[in-house]
């Protein structure tokens, strides 16, 4: 059985169009410049800044620009915000990744074989999708990271549990619109299988709308163990932007920069995720680009 | 302008104690009062039930046989005079007569009688009428207390909300007590009746215009407020939307404390004695060994957690009696921050320092929820450990009963824990360090501490009549515990009151888990 | 298929998707160690194991816990939700006193953002590359990429702290003691923050939503048929576009609700909102399963409904759609 060239050139192309509208679009573009920053400020920040973050090494509460050695103040221990923010960074930014990740991954199989097969396994699939969406997410995920203990593995889990009905409907919402498409009854007529029907013909066609639905999940996500933290259910041996706010929390009225800080990151990263999905979305919209 | 405390409470006492109790001269009747608190009862019949939570609003409904003022002096309050049997086995209390609950039935010695049963059999605080044997009511309005043996605490568990005197005729129906349903619509002989209970947000107690004490209480009426968040009782105390707190948590008492018009004062809470520990497992390695808990010791700064943990507002706790007790003993010791000396210890104990500098992994338990205070010191800790090569774990309970049953099954090596005195020792001090106690229950001998020699000083100083010798068993005790080090006391937490100065409010050792009858504004608010 | 026998068929969907959620619900809580014995003799300041085994006994919790399921189904299938561990009270009644103050906040954040939302939306689509679109975007999408909570803090911060012009906690003034027109203002008081707090993580999607929308229907052939016959550019938006645009905000309202409550309930705990969120935030942690798992019930019976009347208006404003047809 040989490949069917037709789709790989449909889907190439208005990738390469979508990307040159992308740069046309400066919130996007400027979203684009903000997470780059940020990621290069995560990863390679320790080779400006590097220290152990548990040290305690001034003067707890003492405020950003106060003093030289802590730019960005200290903590209620007394730790440098900086290094916090810096060693934070990271399992911030995987959380939300792991949990993205796995939102596609349920989210795509589920709503592809909806999507795909119809009948009673599309209203078995979407029964089960919607059982999820009835449960109120954080409620749920709450309960979920109650049962197994606080970490940032359990808490990845929880929201991407949690999250991915969305990306089922959407992905069955493209496969039913794809599936009745030319080039998918050529490839059936040819004698493609379902496996590689789905993966590899509709799959790739429906993948701009999953591509920017799991870039703002990642934000979502990001949100979502910040919330958790904030309620006290956070990896408490894991430093984290998210788990800096609820440390900090009580001593808000004293010094809000612990409290400010962090919440700013997260939000800027949130931000620029979110300026480059709606980016995207423009761009891989051909309604909108016609415009 | 304010009354020096002490003269109005004195005089008010001997005026009750005469079952008279006009109004005092000064004191204003009228106007109602908004209480803010973090504390969340489950319900409000304190005879079953410990803690602040129940407490505050359970002695404004309850009144209690006996009260205690700032002094630990007794008074009156149910009982207009007590008196001991000579043999110290029997205390007879006088009830004043005609006293009615706020359903109108009389309050006789039967229901003493039941009260002090039922808290016996209910209350965690088995200590407090353990030894008593039986109350006997030769009349309506006298009961006699007869003692297994010797019991130097049972006056002070005759007070506040430790003995809260609940009508029979409403528990006394055959219904399980802890659940009853009348542990939500409560009736007692107390100052102030029920108006409103919305569970877990509001408590509206009224003035109950049939109180025992002639004119009392002074206030209509009584509104407690129930926030959980710190951040939020502190500003709704500072822009007087409550006007009356008990508050612990450090960043707000410094902010009340600068704020005009309210006086804040850690004063009158001597009988809580709530001490902030770190608790040992003693029956696991390598926590075991004596020279690894002083060590872990020696690397906590006890002025870096008074002065920035707690901002300046706890006083410190050496020992496992609160330091204000007439029972403390100042020779115990400190443990001042040395980590020469901590990693001496260590090294001592057969644990060096590998290649990477590290001697072992422990872990430590946190509680989740938001008091602060249990969240930071661990915190702390993890660095200061760090310091002498042991790389500390914290491990959250994702919710209480987690926490709780991992304490009591002793599925833990280090865990934060906040324990109260409750008043006398015997109720609050000897439950954590008897061997005998080491039970799978929260708030027992949790760390499976035993010496044979603290159980018999316990046990002698547990009916010790006289003072001076009392004092003298527990101050062995003290240099016994202080060096085995089963847990590691560090702070008081700070409870405070905070109220709008315009009130005048007598304090007492039990905070507000008192009758406050006596309150009243000065002024119209 | 008639409207009466589909709303039948939704409502039995709705119904069994609810015993999915209990059943669920009832295993997960019921897997975690420790069990209520422990935050009642924890929160009882410390207790006896007999009176551990009495505790046991009296809620049940002694029993298989397949027959515990089965007795608590029982129980919900005549809407009695069982007792609160904590509070010793019938889980309905607490619920009850709390549900409205969820609604209230909710709608309120929902209104806010909505209205705000579209107007914003709709004049970013009438130039959809221009800067105003431009700002559109950016400024909805701070408020989306901000977490709830924090932005509810800092909100204190400014309002309640520093310029303390609204309370900070509650629903109603301890002291308020009227009713009518001065409690309604009273309540609309302490509403101010965290409605405004709720409603701005919501705005974002509003206007994005009906930006795109609007950009849709702008394209339509009716409305290029509206504009040649030389309507004015205001009426074709708003009488001609916005109505079609309608469809899609209605429908991601009604699907918010599930969302709506996750945010209510870190507003809830920063405001210290008297509603369901905060009960269900308590709930867990102290293991209370009555009253969690009624929550857990009322939350995701409030979705179904929800769902089920954005279905209903969509099809009562757009009579094309068919059942059946997916």
């Amino acid at each position: 059985m040989t490949d069917t060239p037709a789709p790989r050139i449909e889907a190439v192309s208005p990738l390469r169009e979508a990307w040159q509208q992308f740069l046309r679009n400066k919130p996007a573009v400027a979203g684009l410049v903000l997470l780059v920053a940020i990621v290069a400020f995560v990863l390679y920040g320790r080779y400006f800044v590097d220290a152990d973050p548990y040290r305690i090494v001034w003067a707890p509460l003492s405020a950003p620009g106060a003093n030289e050695a802590v730019p960005l103040g200290t903590d209620f221990l007394g730790r440098d915000m900086l290094v916090l923010l810096l060693k934070g960074g990271a399992p911030t930014i995987a959380v939300g990744l792991s949990a993205a990740l796995l939102t596609v991954i349920i989210g795509i199989s589920v709503g592809a074989l909806a999507g795909y097969f119809g009948g009673w396994i599309d209203d078995l699939l979407m029964r089960f999708t919607e059982f999820f969406q009835v449960l109120p997410a954080l409620l749920f995920a709450m309960v979920l990271v109650t049962l197994f203990a606080p970490s940032l593995v359990t808490i990845s889990f929880a929201i991407g549990i949690v999250s991915w009905p969305a990306t089922a409907r959407l992905t069955r919402a493209e496969f039913l619109r794809i599936r009745e498409l030319e080039y998918v009854t050529a490839a059936r007529s040819i004698g493609a299988g379902n496996q590689r029907i789905i993966w590899k013909v509709i799959l790739p066609n429906a993948l701009p709308p999953l591509i920017v639905s799991a870039a703002l999940t990642v934000g979502v996500a990001i949100l979502f163990e910040a919330g958790l933290s904030f309620l006290g259910l956070g990896d408490p041996n894991t430093i984290s932007w998210g788990l800096m706010i609820g440390q900090n929390r009580s001593f808000l009225l004293e010094a809000w920069w612990p409290v400010a800080i962090p919440g700013m990151a997260i939000f800027l990263t949130v931000f620029a995720v979110s300026l480059v999905g709606d980016g995207l979305n423009d761009a891989f919209n051909p309604k909108l680009r016609s415009r | 302008m304010r009354l020096t405390r002490r003269t109005f409470f004195g005089a008010s006492a001997s005026l009750m104690a005469l079952g008279l109790g006009p109004v005092s001269a000064q004191a204003r009747r009228g106007g109602e009062l908004v209480i803010v608190t973090g504390e969340n009862p489950r319900h409000l019949n304190p005879a079953v039930q410990s803690g602040v939570a129940t407490a505050v609003p359970g002695t404004q409904i309850f009144a209690s046989p006996l009260r205690v003022d700032e002094n630990w002096d007794l008074h009156p309050y149910l009982a207009q005079s007590w008196e001991w049997a000579d043999d110290g086995l029997s205390l007879t209390l006088n009830l004043v007569p005609g006293v009615k609950f706020h359903d109108g039935q009389p309050v006789t010695s039967e229901d003493v009688a039941f009260s002090i049963m039922t808290i016996k059999a209910n209350h965690p605080f088995q200590t407090m009428f353990g030894p008593v044997d039986t109350v006997e009511t030769p009349d309506e309005n006298t009961a006699i207390i007869r003692l297994s043996q010797t019991h130097p605490a049972l006056l002070l568990a005759l007070t506040g909300a430790l003995c809260p005197i609940i009508p029979k005729h409403v528990y006394g129906d055959g219904q399980d007590i802890p659940s009853h349903p009348a542990n939500t619509a409560p009736i007692g002989c107390g100052p102030f009746k029920l108006g409103e209970y919305v569970a877990g947000q509001q408590i509206t107690l009224v003035r109950n215009d049939d109180f025992f004490l002639e004119g009392r209480p002074y206030l209509d009426g009584i509104t407690i407020r129930i926030v959980p968040d710190a951040a939020s009782v502190t500003l709704s105390l500072e822009s007087g939307e409550a006007d009356v707190g008990m508050v612990t948590d450090a960043t707000a008492i410094n902010r009340l404390n600068n704020t005009d018009g309210l006086t804040v004062t850690p004063r009158g809470f001597e009988g809580i004695g709530p001490i902030q520990w770190v608790a040992f497992n003693t029956r696991v390695a390598p926590l075991d060994d004596v020279r690894v808990r002083q060590a872990i010791a020696y690397t906590m700064d006890r002025g870096f957690i008074l002065n920035a943990l707690m901002r300046g507002v706890a006083a410190s706790q050496k020992s496992p009696i609160i330091e204000s007790s007439p029972f403390y003993n100042p020779d115990m010791p400190s443990y001042d921050i040395d980590l020469d000396r901590a990693n001496a210890l260590l090294d001592e104990a057969g644990h060096p320092r590998d290649a990477d500098g590290k001697r072992f992994s422990m872990t430590m338990e946190t509680i989740p929820g938001r008091d602060a205070a249990l969240g930071n010191v661990p915190e702390y800790l993890r660095s200061q450990l760090r310091e002498v090569g042991i790389d500390l774990e914290l491990r959250a309970s994702p919710d209480f009963p987690t926490w709780a049953g991992r304490l009591a099954s002793g599925d833990f090596q280090m865990s934060m824990d906040i324990v109260f005195n409750w008043g006398d020792p015997v109720i609050g001090v000897h439950r954590t360090y008897l061997s005998t106690n080491i039970r799978p229950v929260i708030w027992s001998n949790t760390q499976g501490y035993a010496n044979p020699e603290v159980d018999r000083l316990l046990n002698e100083a547990g009916h010790e009549l006289d003072t001076d010798r009392r004092r003298d068993l527990y101050f062995q005790f003290q240099d016994i515990v202080g060096n085995d080090l089963p847990v590691y006391w560090l702070n008081a937490l700070p409870y405070h009151h905070v109220f709008d100065d315009r009130i005048d409010l007598p304090l007492s050792i039990w905070g507000l888990m008192q009758a406050m009858d006596e309150v009243y504004w000065t002024e119209d608010r | 298929m008639g409207l009466s026998s589909y709303i039948l068929r939704r409502l039995f969907y709705g119904l069994i998707l609810m015993l999915g959620v209990v059943v669920l619900n009832f295993f997960l809580i019921h897997a975690a160690p420790g069990d209520a014995a422990e935050v009642i003799a924890g929160e009882m300041g410390g207790t006896t194991e007999e009176m551990m085994a009495q505790i046991r006994a009296h809620y049940g919790l002694d029993q298989p816990l397949l027959w515990q399921l089965w007795l608590y189904l029982k129980q919900v299938a005549v809407l009695d939700l069982g007792t609160s561990y904590h509070f010793n009270r019938p889980v309905t009644e607490l619920i009850a006193q709390r549900i409205w103050p969820t609604v209230l906040l909710a709608m309120s954040a929902q209104l806010v953002a909505m209205l705000i939302g579209v107007v914003m939306g709709v004049l970013a689509s009438r130039k959809p590359q221009g800067a105003f679109s431009g700002f559109v975007s950016v400024f909805s999408t701070v408020g989306y990429a901000a977490p709830v909570f924090w932005t509810g803090l800092m909100l204190v911060i400014l309002f309640a702290a520093t310029i303390p012009i609204f309370p900070v906690e509650g629903m109603v003034s301890a002291r308020f003691r009227g009713s009518g027109l001065a409690y309604a203002l009273n309540v609309a008081h302490h509403l101010v923050l965290p409605a405004t707090t709720l409603g701005i993580l919501f705005l974002a999607q509003y206007a994005r939503l009906s930006r795109t929308a609007m950009i849709e229907v702008l394209g339509a052939d009716y409305i290029r048929t509206a504009r040649a016959k030389g309507l004015g550019e205001g009426k074709v938006t708003f009488r001609h576009a916005l109505r079609n645009a309608v469809l899609p905000i209605l429908t991601v309202a009604g699907l918010q609700f599930g969302n709506l409550i996750s945010g209510a309930l870190l507003v809830e705990t920063v405001f210290n909102w008297p509603g369901m969120g905060r009960l269900a935030f308590d709930s867990v942690l102290r293991r209370d399963y009555p009253t969690l798992l009624g929550v857990l019930f009322c939350a995701s019976a409030v979705v179904v409904i929800a769902n089920l009347v954005t279905d209903l208006s969509y099809r009562f404003a757009d009579p094309r759609i068919r059942t059946g047809g997916r």
